[in-house]
């Protein structure tokens, strides 16, 4: 029905791990390992480990 | 009695106005029965409260009801708003207590010593104060005590956290994801 093929590049939302709603997002390939990095969380003001969100809801 | 009618006739129009058409209950007595009463038995502290009515042996004159009450119609039995609305009731107050005739005014809710009574029963009554009462307040109010904690929960298991993920190749072999 739809010819629309999948993108190549998938937007990203990668949350802070000190719970504290904080969160960026990237674009990565879809076929790239999920991301994950140390990033600077300004409501804890230190630098804490940030890990990405699980695709879809539910 | 020269010098009383003098007196009488200073004090505002709008004050008069109301006397005219509500007579105070001393003076709605005295002009009841004309031919025999005289000015002796009249109140003296001007400021008395509740108004006191003359104490004359003569049986209750029918006076007009209170324009400052609510009243029913009787054959409908429908409640009706005062009157006088309560707003021009406070006004009226106002210039009573300027020209000091409070005693001839009938009984309201806006009347300054009914106010003070109340103020002394109830106390200043501020919002979520007093007996059984709570103020609610925001819901991130309420939550931010449980949220904070979280925080510090996961700021206190963060080393180790970072630790374990560089080991196991800075997220290459990591699992663990949040929803």
């Amino acid at each position: 029905m739809a010819k629309k093929a999948k993108s190549r590049t998938i937007a990203v939302r990668i949350l802070s791990m000190a719970q504290t709603g904080f969160f960026m997002t990237f674009r990565r390939p879809r076929t790239h390992r999920p991301l994950s990095m140390l990033k600077y969380d300004p409501v804890v003001k230190k630098k804490v480990l940030f890990l990405e969100q699980k695709r879809g809801g539910k | 009695m020269e010098q009383h009618i003098r007196l009488a006739q200073t004090l505002p129009p709008r004050l008069l106005n109301f006397f005219a058409r509500f007579p105070p209950a001393p003076l709605a007595a005295l002009t009841s029965s004309i031919p025999s009463t005289t000015s002796t038995t009249s109140p003296s502290d001007p400021n008395a409260y509740p108004p006191s009515p003359l104490p004359s042996s003569k049986p209750h004159t029918h006076t007009k009801p209170s324009p400052f009450a609510a009243f029913r119609n009787p054959t409908t039995q429908n409640w009706h708003a005062p009157h006088i609305s309560l707003r021009r009731q406070a006004g009226l107050f106002k210039l009573a207590a300027q020209h000091n005739v409070l005693s001839l005014m009938p009984s309201s809710p806006k009347h300054p010593y009914e106010k003070e009574r109340k103020r002394i029963e109830n106390g200043l009554r501020v919002q979520g104060t007093g007996v059984g009462k709570r103020v609610k307040g925001k819901l991130w109010e309420r939550t931010l005590k449980g949220r904070l904690e979280g925080r510090r929960k996961a700021m206190e298991g963060m080393p180790a956290l970072v630790r374990e993920w560089k080991e196991r190749g800075h997220g290459r072999g990591w699992k663990k994801w949040p929803k």
